[in-house]
């Protein structure tokens, strides 16, 4: 760790045309961010080409910007509008959606750019002063540790599973079967693709994603949309109160320090930090059975999960050269076009890139912040919006966005079906959120899995015989538990009040 | 206030349209235009392969050159999915008229013979080969072989202990390892993962003994000091790297690699053809290219239409036999 070189950093971002520049990059992220179907990835990759010509210090301050403001985007339209903008929010709905429906929109979104920024924040943090050391420890990670943080993943199922945990699981097994459509990925044979080529991947995830929250969603408020009278949302706070941060901040540190390590994990991303800390969040918690109906704690743990993910994902990129995410592998593309090789000799050659980045990422929280707080008023003003201009506007805003995503019809096609299931599983309370993760794990658990196996010849006990992945197992056993027991408390407290309404 | 928040909405569905590449090209008027007055209008270049991975950037560095020189905007669109067949499938069905150029890759050849597609290279009019990447044996810095022999031999001593890691199944990685396995007679185990860098990943971290992908995917691992590349499988040793010998020295006649170029669909008028070739190969030409290409550590190769539609030709042979020997064929 060098001070000196810190501070040359600083000052190399604080230069009016790159800090421009970082501005710049928060608020197309922002916005990038805050549209279903465009993702922090995509932002980054379609901006690389243009960074061509700029110096490293100018390209990497808009890139990071972009990056930390998308994943802080997403949350604005899953808080107003049940979508998640980018993957990484879905977790942020849970709660978010429904303090909004309760008109407290305001303190939901004060609450997530507070999050997003100390989340954010606290991974640039610990970016600069571990990432040698973290980045070890993420080397250890073969098939058989990925296939254990998949379980684990899955085992938060549970407390993502709103009113009933039998209708959770079925949920989860669905959505585990869907993840089975497409090449299988270890010997390519086409499984459950009727000759379609466009299933060789499987259900596209932002399409699902999209059908699943968005416009099942839309088909629902389609009903009420005459009738429904408006929630009245003051926007009178621009950052969360003081009571609400006292409530949070033991929340936020943990999910940050969660997200960044989870961030640091090549191929594990910001959208299964967020589920992750939450399930933490709610399993923690004195009222866990409140989770789901608006609790503050909700969107304060996902947003600094999946805020403090980017930090964590920077981590292998810089000193190991190998990204920690999709993003990270665009930005890896963009450091090359540069001239520069992230890795090891960046840190011998080029130490002052090297902090330039770690600058410039705190940097671009910052801004992110700044630019945040100031926009709460103005996001928050779509909800005024009448709903018969307002849902006809998201219902072509998400289908404009599954296009988007592969440039591909079939997509729309696909949002459309999960949009028509969506509304029934709304309708009958099952819950959507066990679909998308296990969309998200159920192909790392069984590729890994699979490769576990293929590199053990068959021999099972590979699996339990490493430390990481014995502790990771334990940790899904030790979750599963006890958010069953909690979740057994949800259902129990809906019991009590359904017998309690019967009586009068 | 409420025209207003209607005005922004439209204002961002707009930004939405167009940032997404809402681009089917507007090809109504085209056909009556004289063909020597091309191009008129923007033009689609098609990459099958999402953006921010290489072949993007390889697409995206030179479109950028070549809109100077044709003058009119080239909008990369990516149709991704199904391991290229989308993106390949989309290119053979646009309109054969130039407005729709597209960038095909190695699995052009390795997707038919496994009986998933609907298409081979002949359904395809080449313009020119852009790069060309051999496979390298790479391995662990404390490994105990140092070259191709040794390797060989330890790996003939423990049969089916060495675990090659590749970048997916039927990619034309494993498809390497595959042929080198084949011709020196040793028993390997093939083991796939989601792309090229997370495989590197694995091997850094020892999880596996060995990765046969492109130098460009380890050479920063290498000059770092935890990987040794062993041979290359190039038919000349590589400038990047001239201390690694190709494999054919060490007596293993494997040249092997993926590459990738330009094409239009079949039926694409000539004169048409013509300036498009003209334009890009200025644009291959161009300082900024060929910059860009050393900084990405491109294996450049250019060939001409002529030649490169034979060489997919013999490509494709050689593929689908070596697939079929290997039992990744249908």
């Amino acid at each position: 760790m060098r001070f000196d070189l810190l501070m040359q950093g600083f000052a190399n971002v604080l230069q009016l045309n790159v800090l421009l520049m970082v501005v710049l990059g928060v608020t197309g992220g922002i916005m990038v961010g805050s549209l279903p179907g465009l993702t922090a990835t995509m932002g980054v990759a379609l901006l690389v080409p243009f960074t061509f010509g700029l110096p490293i210090n100018q390209s990497m301050a808009m890139l990071l910007g972009i990056f930390c403001g998308a994943i802080y985007g997403g949350s604005i339209s899953a808080i107003l509008i049940r979508t998640p903008g980018t993957p990484a929010a879905a977790a942020t709905l849970l709660d978010g959606y429904p303090l909004s429906e309760r008109g407290e929109a305001g303190r939901a979104l004060s609450m997530s750019v507070f999050a997003s920024f100390i989340g954010g924040f606290s991974g640039a943090l610990i970016m600069t002063f571990l990432s040698p050391q973290i980045s070890k420890v993420a080397l250890k990670f073969g098939p058989p540790e990925y296939f254990a943080l998949a379980i684990f993943g899955l085992s938060i199922i549970i407390s993502v599973s709103g009113n009933s945990i039998l209708k959770g699981v079925m949920a989860g097994i669905f959505g585990l079967t869907l993840s089975t459509i497409g090449l299988d990925p270890i010997s390519g044979y086409p499984r459950f693709t009727f000759g379609q080529m466009d299933l060789f991947e499987g259900p596209a995830f932002i399409p699902t994603l999209i059908g699943l929250f968005a416009l099942s969603e839309i088909f629902k408020g389609v009903e009420t949309i005459l009738t429904r009278e408006k929630v009245d949302n003051k926007i009178t706070q621009l950052l969360p109160t003081l009571a609400d941060i006292k409530k949070c901040w033991k929340v936020i540190l943990k999910s940050s320090i969660l997200g960044t390590f989870i961030g640091s994990i090549p191929g594990a991303g910001s959208d299964i930090a967020a589920f992750v800390g939450y399930s933490e969040a709610k399993r923690t918690s004195k009222y866990p059975e409140k989770f789901g109906t608006g609790v503050i704690e909700g969107v304060a743990a996902a947003e600094s999960a999946n805020n403090a993910c980017t930090g964590g994902a920077m981590i292998p990129l810089l000193s190991l050269g190998v990204p920690g995410d999709a993003v990270t592998a665009v930005l890896l593309g963009a450091f090359v076009i540069q001239g520069l090789r992230p890795g090891p000799l960046l840190y011998r050659d080029h130490m002052d890139v090297v902090y330039s980045v770690f600058a410039a990422m705190m940097v671009a929280n910052i801004v992110m912040f700044i630019i945040g707080a100031l926009g709460v008023k103005f996001f928050s003003k779509v909800i005024t919006v009448d709903r018969n201009i307002l849902i006809p506007v998201i219902f072509l805003l998400s289908i404009v966005g599954s296009y988007a995503m592969r440039n591909s019809i079939f997509d729309v096609w696909v949002a459309i079906l999960f949009g028509i299931l969506g509304y029934f599983m709304q309708r009958y309370d099952f819950p959507a959120s066990p679909i998308l993760l296990a969309l998200i794990l159920g192909p790392m658990a069984e590729s890994n899995l699979r490769r576990a196996l293929v590199i053990s010849k068959g021999d099972i006990s590979i699996l339990f015989t490493r430390p990481i992945s014995v502790i990771l197992l334990g940790l899904a056993v030790v979750s599963l538990i006890s958010s069953f027991v909690k979740q057994k408390r949800v259902e129990k407290r809906l019991a009590q009040e359904e017998s309690e309404a019967a009586f009068k | 206030m409420r025209r207003k928040i209607a005005l922004f909405l439209t204002l961002v569905l707009v930004f939405t349209v167009v940032a997404t590449g809402c681009t089917k090209p507007q090809q109504a008027a085209q056909e009556a235009a004289p063909k020597v007055d091309f191009p008129k209008q923007g033009i689609t270049a098609i990459c099958p392969w999402a953006a921010g991975g290489g072949t993007d950037a390889v697409l995206r560095g030179l479109t950028l050159e070549a809109e100077k020189i044709l003058g009119q905007t080239i909008t990369v669109v990516n149709q991704t999915g199904g391991g290229g067949a989308i993106g390949h499938s989309a290119i053979m069905k646009a309109k054969p008229d130039g407005y729709t150029v597209g960038m095909i890759t190695f699995e052009l050849n390795s997707l038919p013979p496994q009986g998933l597609v609907p298409f081979t290279y002949k359904d395809f009019d080449p313009l020119m080969r852009i790069n060309m990447d051999a496979a390298a044996l790479t391995v662990k810095k404390d490994a105990p072989y140092n070259t191709i022999e040794e390797f060989v031999a330890y790996a003939k001593q423990h049969p089916g202990e060495i675990n090659i890691g590749n970048s997916a199944p039927g990619s034309v990685w494993h498809i390497a390892a595959g042929l080198m396995a084949e011709k020196t007679g040793i028993q390997v185990e093939y083991v796939p993962f989601e792309g090229a860098a997370p495989a590197v990943t694995a091997l850094v971290g020892g999880h596996i003994e060995a990765v046969s992908v492109s130098v460009p995917e380890v050479i920063g691992q290498v000059e770092a000091g935890d990987l040794k590349i062993l041979g290359v499988m190039s038919a000349e040793r590589l400038p990047s790297i001239p201390d690694v010998p190709t494999f054919k020295e060490s007596g293993i006649d494997v040249v092997f690699g993926t590459w990738r170029g330009l094409a239009v669909p079949k039926g694409t008028p000539d004169e048409v053809k013509q300036i498009l070739m003209d334009g890009f190969k200025q644009a291959y030409d161009s300082q900024g290219f060929q910059d860009f290409a050393k900084n990405a550590g491109l294996g450049l190769a250019y060939q001409d239409a002529a030649e490169y539609a034979k060489f997919l030709e013999a490509n494709a042979n050689d593929v689908a036999e070596v697939m079929k020997k290997l039992g990744l064929a249908k």
